[in-house]
């Protein structure tokens, strides 16, 4: 749960990330650094290929840096084993992915709920926790229905779900509202405004999608691999 | 646990097609061993059935050195004894008393060379199926000493049918001494078994003890049990308890040592077949779980991203392992069951057949045992589960990035 007293979340120090591509270096993220403190709704913006993806993936811990420092919640990410990157992911961050990435042969209350059977949390606790942030998301009706059987939009609010409801510190949204047309992209950053007033927590957007740049209160432009401008929180 | 059993099964069922192609070429390869090993029984029975029911016995009683050499001299020593010990014994179900010995068959257009065989009729017929094998005449019916009955070959060498007059040849025990009898054919045998069509006369035991001068002896005694398995023991203490006085007690495998070696190669060739099969299978796993596994690499790398540990991944394959061979084993066992069910009710005529010097006198049944069912598919699964390990240990070693490579 994200508390009242702020914190940095997210400390990335010079981050650097070369692939290799066909055998030739190709540098992703250059020297890359900034902060993310508890309760930030901020978005990494920035053209494709501008490294924002890839600086998504090393700050989750998806994707390992080639060097540089990243420290979440102060701990050194490049110091956890892949255990503890594993916990630290289910306990911590949770994830909105661009296309819902649900898990389809799972109702929507086993896929909102797999993020806390994961952290063993109680099965009762599990229930009413599911239908509570169901019905806050409006998607109470829903609950024993498999993803393909949902809307766009109803697939990505139970993305959404599936990310808050074990009430991690940092939420991590790569392009949410990419496959949405915008009344529902709209509604849905709304929504997330609203938890992120409302509880507290930390968002980081992946996008270029101008509604998410108008709702974010800290703008993170990246050009080349590198931090071309700050907004800083407002 | 119970999510990623739930999920691995909800996995299975997404490509059905898929799932059941793999779930019925692991299941033929089930279904093939069952009723290989069902085949393999059944002719085991029909083997050991027609080798000790046909003639054998499931044990006999000789003079040491008899088997060896043949020598009409070495009967049984002790007769007496030794029966009124067998009529006792609880282990005994029946026995009966023979004579053997080599001469010559003679009618008036042919002769040829014999085996003359000294039957007691009455209780032979509860040892021996020489008397279901009468195609032509009768069976000792009455108790004219002169009765003789032949092989069927042996009637067509001979040239004789029905009541036609033979003279057998024989040289008596001890002296040496040739004697002749003059005996009427009164039935004739066909057992498939040339060596028994052939070579063999029976007489009754009394006029073969006369004529060769072996008044109240025998040269064997030919044993059935109450319980069959003390002829399949070589070991078992009846046969130490009989063998002394100068005699030997043998089981029937030690008589017919080329069936054991048979039934040995029989449970090699099983198990060769097994390895085979589940070579070809365990390839036909791995694909499966491996072309879900590409199939749904991003999802596997979503779940890696929400906090699933590199274990519970290879847990969650190898449920999937767990889930298509349970879904194997239920097709192989239904496919196994009524294949193999409805050949042991049409049987399989390999009669006139010779294996290992046993000619199937009867149709092979394969024999279906509650082990096939549990022991066969109890291996699948482990197998199946085992080769899982390796696309398991893919899936957990994958980094989520790499996994989720096309975005994110």
């Amino acid at each position: 749960m994200a508390g009242n007293e702020q914190h940095d979340v997210i400390v990335a120090r010079d981050v650097r990330k070369t692939y290799a591509e066909n055998g030739v270096p190709v540098e992703a993220v250059r020297g890359v650094s900034f902060t993310i403190t508890s309760g930030e709704f901020s978005a990494l913006v920035g053209p494709s290929g501008s490294g924002k993806t890839t600086l998504l993936n090393i700050i989750s811990g998806l994707d390992s840096l080639t060097s540089g420092e990243v420290l979440l919640d102060g701990r050194e990410l490049s110091a956890m084993s892949g255990r503890e990157l594993s916990d630290y992911r289910r306990d911590s961050v949770g994830f909105i992915f661009q296309a819902y990435n649900l898990i389809p042969v799972l109702t929507v209350e086993e896929n909102v709920e797999y993020v806390m059977l994961l952290q063993g949390v109680a099965k009762d606790e599990r229930r009413e926790r599911v239908h509570t942030i169901l019905t806050e998301l409006g998607l109470e009706g829903f609950a024993h229905r498999l993803p393909p059987k949902l809307s766009g939009g109803q697939q990505q609010r139970v993305a959404v779900a599936r990310a808050i409801v074990s009430e991690p510190a940092l939420i991590l949204a790569d392009e949410p509202t990419a496959n949405l047309d915008s009344k529902t992209g709209a509604e849905l950053l709304d929504m997330m405004r609203e938890l992120n007033q409302r509880r507290g927590m930390t968002f980081l957007f992946s996008t270029h999608d101008t509604m998410i740049m108008e709702r974010a209160r800290r703008l993170i432009t990246l050009k080349d691999g590198m931090i071309d401008s700050d907004t800083g929180e407002s | 646990m119970s999510m990623y059993f739930k999920l691995a099964w909800r996995n299975l069922f997404r490509n059905k097609r898929r799932t059941l192609i793999a779930g019925i070429a692991i299941g033929v390869g089930l279904a093939s061993l069952i009723m290989t090993n069902a085949l393999t029984l059944g002719m085991k029975d029909n083997m050991i059935a027609t080798a000790t029911s046909s003639f054998l016995g499931e044990g006999q009683i000789h003079r040491q050195k008899y088997r060896e050499t043949g020598d009409v001299d070495l009967t049984i020593n002790d007769l007496d004894t030794v029966t009124a010990r067998l009529t006792d014994d609880p282990r005994i179900k029946r026995y009966t008393l023979r004579v053997w010995s080599y001469g010559m068959i003679a009618s008036p257009v042919n002769v040829s060379g014999i085996s003359v065989v000294g039957i007691d009729p009455a209780t032979e017929r509860y040892l021996s199926q020489v008397d279901d094998a009468i195609t032509d005449g009768e069976y000792f019916s009455g108790d004219n000493r002169r009765d003789i009955v032949i092989g069927s070959k042996l009637a067509e060498i001979m040239e004789v049918k029905i009541g036609d007059r033979v003279v057998l040849t024989t040289a008596q025990a001890h002296s040496g001494d040739l004697a002749q009898e003059m005996f009427r054919i009164s039935g004739i045998y066909h057992f498939n078994v040339e060596e028994m069509d052939r070579g063999m006369a029976f007489v009754r035991l009394g006029v073969a003890q006369e004529i060769l001068g072996l008044e109240g002896q025998v040269h064997e005694i030919v044993l059935k049990f109450t319980q069959s398995d003390i002829g399949m023991d070589e070991k078992h203490p009846f046969w130490s308890e009989y063998s002394e006085d100068g005699n030997e007690a043998v089981a029937w495998t030690v008589l017919l040592p080329q069936i054991k070696v048979a039934f040995e190669m029989s449970d090699l060739s099983t198990l060769i077949v097994g390895i085979i099969l589940f070579a070809v299978v365990s390839l036909g796993i791995i694909n499966t779980l491996f072309m879900s596994l590409y199939e749904r690499m991003f999802e596997f790398g979503v779940l890696r991203a929400v906090g699933t540990r590199p274990g519970g991944m290879a847990v969650l394959i190898l449920y999937e392992a767990g889930a298509l061979a349970i879904i194997s084993i239920i097709i192989g066992g239904i496919i196994g069951f009524v294949g193999t069910y409805i050949l042991s009710q049409v049987g399989i005529d390999y009669t006139g057949i010779e294996f290992v010097g046993v000619t199937f006198r009867k149709l092979l049944y394969p024999v279906l045992t509650p082990s096939q069912f549990i022991v066969f598919p109890f291996w699948v699964f482990l197998f199946t589960v085992v080769v899982g390990l390796y696309p398991a240990w893919y899936a957990a070693r994958m980094t989520p990035a790499d996994a989720m490579r096309k975005s994110m």
